[in-house]
């Protein structure tokens, strides 16, 4: 299993797009990682997430692969991540943090 | 990044407090390692539990890009703990703040890497001239 910790903001993401996305990360993790993707889902409430102190419509996507990932290879699998995530939610790249931890 | 997500048992922090400890945490982050607030988020949720409270009402945890030094986290973890004590009416002993390091370099934020800290001026001016060559 890869654990993705996804953090979005209620009411940004429908329960349709939320089902695309998790198809869509499951379908990345086999690909990069080899093994299904452990999806925790956490929504912000309205009124509880700030960006530079304004409301916010950043979400957080946050892989832990059971292998450490080389850099560059960590450069292009990001891009991608981010680029699935924009795809499939509408949201710009400015309002997508991505991260691929090494295990601890 | 950093992503300061604060867990706290239902209703002990209400949305003006909510909105009063942000900025303080915004302000305070920027205070102490000199990043700009456009990479700050500050994150609430109710019993959460992925972020078990233990015995404290409030557990904030602070996931910041690595290469502050001891002295800096501790300012953090001080002054985010009093600002919490002073806008949500909890007991100092009842609130936990915990500050994590990542590494700049497993974060991407506007489609690119995040920069080491102290190389932030740089990244924004590449970040704006890559942006404004995609919109042209």
């Amino acid at each position: 299993m890869t654990t993705c910790n996804c953090i979005v903001q209620a009411g940004q993401i429908s329960g349709e797009i939320q089902a695309a996305l998790r198809a869509g990360l499951d379908k990345f993790t086999q690909e990069k990682f080899g093994s299904a993707a452990e999806i925790g889902w956490v929504e912000i409430p309205p009124g509880s997430g700030y960006t530079a102190n304004k409301p916010s419509t950043s979400s957080i996507v946050s892989l832990a692969p059971g292998e450490p990932v080389e850099q560059s290879a960590r450069i292009e699998m990001l891009q991608e991540l981010c680029d699935l995530w924009a795809g499939e939610t509408g949201c710009t790249l400015d309002e997508i943090v991505g991260v691929i931890n090494d295990p601890a | 990044m950093p992503l300061y997500m604060t867990n706290a048992a239902q209703g002990v922090i209400d949305d003006a407090a909510k909105k009063k400890i942000a900025a303080d945490i915004t302000r305070i982050h920027c205070d102490v390692t000199d990043a700009p607030p456009a990479f700050v988020h500050a994150f609430f949720v109710e019993d959460a539990p992925h972020m078990p409270l233990d015995d404290k009402s409030a557990f904030l945890l602070g996931s910041i890009r690595a290469g502050r030094n001891d002295e800096q986290k501790a300012q953090i973890i001080e002054e985010m703990r009093q600002s919490i004590h002073e806008h949500a009416g909890l007991q100092l002993d009842d609130i936990q703040v915990v500050i994590r390091d990542t590494p700049a370099s497993w974060v991407m934020e506007g489609g690119d890497i995040m920069p080491e800290p102290g190389e932030e001026e740089a990244w924004f001016t590449a970040h704006e001239a890559k942006q404004a060559a995609e919109n042209a």
